[in-house]
């Protein structure tokens, strides 16, 4: 046996095989490396800050703004919208270091042509200051320039077409601002009752004002909320993130009439634009049968000189003496109790002292002068407005009971105050606008009460009230009694669909009796027709109403100051047609310490006379309905 | 039944090692046997990446669209706004005097007809 049959041949070594054996060894570490490596990344390298922000693609949360709540009036027209303003600002030092100076020089001329285009447009430089504006910035290197004021969208799609900053941003250096802003197509109209809401960057405290500013809550709506990512197709929402879907704010529909705002707001200024010694007025326009308010105008001067505006809600938030509207309220008060059962009774007209008390009316010999007569009805005296008359049911049906001793004898008193509180001229009851003042009523319990105040109070002094508290009692008296609550908001609606209702309420059901409603009616028609609001005789439609005339009290607590100037606050309210009440109306005007006499039965029932005669010829409760005749033939 | 001992992990490491060292590893574990399940996942992984940059195109066409109706939002309201007010009952009567019309308020209610 040979050795070489028996000793194996040295295996001979494929030289690809070798080759491929490297290759894959060469892999192998290489992937291992690349193991290590990853792992090495992975648990303990950190990147440069910088560098990580600037590879990481930018997964940013966005706030969607839910769209604000319109706000409607009775007939579903637009009175607050929310709009577009675009601000435009430059930054003057595009392209400045890469232009070459022919480039330059086009940028240039581009740039004067563009100035008098924005000249043209907002009107504030000339095309030479916008020039200046925009080279001066180039050479000081200001990337920021504000141009103009903030505009809307017609003049932004023009501004945007001027020469240069067609051109777009990065070669014009045009920065535009969008900013979305409450606009309120009826402008100054019922401003303040419509309101707003301020920006909360705003240092003022009261931020949310009038229906904008209470019911916020229901035409903000609320935010959404998306993730953001950027992809090589732009910046597309995350769909793997959350997604909040944004919730629109609610419509809101409320009871103004904006017609009947126009005619009330202008028939006030006719009236008061002229009087410079005039500090505010305000007319509210009520519904007898539901108390919508269908026009609420409260001017105030700007500054206290300045032209009138809605600046303050003075029909809610000014409460002052009603002067002899209150009168009314004694009336009612004796004929709810049974204390006079006509208004033909009499009072003795002598003198025109009031027994028990330091009230003198001077009016009331005048009276019984021109009359013959030592006797003077309720009804005359409600007519001429006589405080004697009114001071003297007061003090005689209602008067501290004084041989009970101090503090005793109080009962009749505080009837007659319980009866103010029942015709909620005591309280500031639930209303859609905040703000509405409480009024003051004085005690015969407390040690401020003196003799004369239930005289006073008889006629309209020694109380405060709000124009919308007279308002409302006499609203009551042309509905029959029943005492409705003043309303604002109709109700609230999303696309167009009624979401809560909210409409009309009753305060009282009853504050006298419809034999006492028609009564006082009767006095009221007596005081436009024959009385101290004759003014009104001759409107469209029968007036009943009662003017009122108080005066405002100084610092040292007298009715005028050392120059014997008086604060007047004259007030005119009533209901029309008197008949058949459709509509209340109040008008009080608010005068500067003057010489001059703001009663009234003067600017207030002019501007009510105004308001009665245009309402007539345009309101459709006062149609007339012609039935036709079908004849056959 | 074989029991397992502490160097049985030795020799599977060695073994693995060897494996590796030889490129036997994957055909040693037989993975050959889910091949198909392989290629199925890795056709998922495909697919998974096609969709996610059909969403991304679809999300870009979106975000362009609501630019759109953002836009036409915007048209719509400013001009609603101009329309609202040029209806107030006092600019209708300013107009009519600057254009020397004869129409003027009514100046009696109107008088409805009815059958």
């Amino acid at each position: 046996m040979s050795t070489e049959a028996t000793t194996p041949k040295p295996k001979k070594r494929d030289r690809i095989g070798v080759i491929l054996y490297l290759l894959y060894v060469a892999m192998l570490i290489a992937a291992l490396v690349l193991i290590v490596r990853l792992a090495g990344i992975q648990l303990f390298w950190r990147p440069d800050p910088k560098i990580a922000d600037a590879l990481t693609p930018s997964n940013t949360i966005n706030i969607i703004e839910p769209a604000r709540g319109n706000i409607l009036d009775s007939e579903g027209r637009l009175l607050a919208i929310s709009c577009p303003i675009y601000q435009f600002y430059m930054d003057c030092t595009v392209l400045k270091d890469t232009n070459s100076p022919e480039q330059e020089q086009a940028w240039l001329g581009k740039a004067r042509d563009l100035a008098e285009g924005l000249a043209a447009e907002f009107g504030d430089r000339t095309a030479e200051q916008y020039y200046k504006l925009i080279t001066d910035g180039r050479a000081n290197g200001r990337k920021y320039v504000r141009i103009g004021h903030p505009v809307d969208r017609n003049v932004y799609n023009r501004v945007i077409a001027l020469p240069l900053f067609r051109d777009g941003r990065y070669r014009s250096g045009m920065i535009v601002e969008q900013e979305h802003i409450r606009q309120y197509p009826y402008g100054k109209l019922a401003r303040r009752t419509i309101g707003f809401v301020r920006n909360n960057k705003s240092d003022v405290a009261n931020t949310h004002i009038g229906l904008e500013g209470k019911f916020d809550y229901v035409l903000h709506g609320q935010e959404g909320r998306e993730w953001m990512r950027v992809t090589d197709y732009g910046r597309v929402r995350n769909s793997d993130s959350a997604y909040v879907k944004a919730v629109d704010g609610k419509d809101l529909r409320i009871t103004l009439n904006i017609d009947y705002q126009d005619i009330a707001d202008k028939a006030l200024r006719e009236q008061i634009a002229e009087e410079p010694d005039l500090e505010g007025a305000c007319l509210v326009l009520m519904e007898v049968s539901t108390g919508a308010i269908r026009a609420m105008v409260n001017l105030v001067r700007e500054d206290g000189n300045g032209p009138f505006e809605e600046i303050q809600n003075l029909a809610i938030g000014r409460k002052g003496e009603p002067g002899s509207v209150f009168k009314t309220v004694t009336l009612m008060s004796v004929l709810n109790d049974g204390f006079i059962k006509s208004l033909e009774e009499t009072l003795p007209a002598t003198n025109g002292n009031v027994a028990g008390t330091s009230i003198k009316d001077a009016h009331i010999p005048d009276f019984a002068r021109q009359h013959h007569t030592n006797r003077i009805s309720i009804l005359d005296g409600f007519k001429i407005s006589s405080n004697y008359v009114f001071a003297t049911l007061a003090v005689k049906n209602y008067g501290i009971d004084k041989s009970k001793g101090r503090g005793k004898g109080l009962e009749k008193t505080e009837r007659f105050l319980q009866n103010i509180y029942n015709y909620k001229l005591g309280e500031a009851f639930a209303f859609d606008l905040d703000g509405l003042q409480t009024p003051t009523i004085p005690s015969p319990s407390t040690r401020y009460w003196t003799d004369t105040d239930l005289g006073s109070i008889g006629f309209g002094y020694s109380t405060e009230e709000t124009p919308l508290h007279i308002l409302t009692f006499y609203n009551a008296i042309a509905n029959k009694g029943r005492m409705m609550k003043p309303y604002l908001v109709e109700d609230i609606e999303e696309n167009g669909i009624v979401t809560e209702r909210r409409g009309p309420g009753v305060l009282n059901a009853a504050v006298c009796s419809k034999a006492v409603a028609d009564t006082i009616t009767r006095a009221l028609k007596a005081v436009t027709e024959e009385g101290t609001a004759r003014r009104l005789k001759d409107a469209k439609c029968a007036v009943a109403g009662k003017t009122g005339t108080s005066f405002g009290t100084y610092a040292n607590g007298q009715y005028q100051d050392a120059m014997g100037r008086r604060k007047y606050q004259g007030t005119f309210v009533g209901f029309f047609p008197a008949d058949k009440p459709q509509y209340s109306i109040i008008c009080t005007v608010y005068s500067k310490p003057t010489s001059r006499q703001f009663q009234g039965g003067g600017i207030p029932a002019r501007a009510i006379r105004t308001v009665v005669d245009q309402l007539y010829n345009i309101d459709p409760c006062f149609r007339e309905e012609l039935k036709r005749s079908t004849v056959t033939k | 039944m074989k029991t397992w001992k502490l160097s049985d992990i030795g020799l599977f490491f060695k073994n693995s090692i060897q494996a590796i060292l030889k490129g036997e590893f994957l055909l040693r574990l037989n993975i050959g046997r889910y091949f198909v399940h392989i290629a199925y996942t890795f056709l998922l992984f495909g697919l998974v990446i096609w969709f996610s940059l059909m969403i991304e195109t679809t999300m870009s066409k979106v975000e362009k669209n609501k630019a759109v109706l953002k836009e036409l939002e915007i048209v719509h309201s400013q001009k609603v706004f101009e329309l609202v007010g040029v209806s107030r009952r006092g600019s209708v009567e300013d107009m009519l005097e600057q254009l020397g019309s004869n129409v003027k308020e009514a100046d009696k209610p109107a008088t409805v007809v009815k059958r």
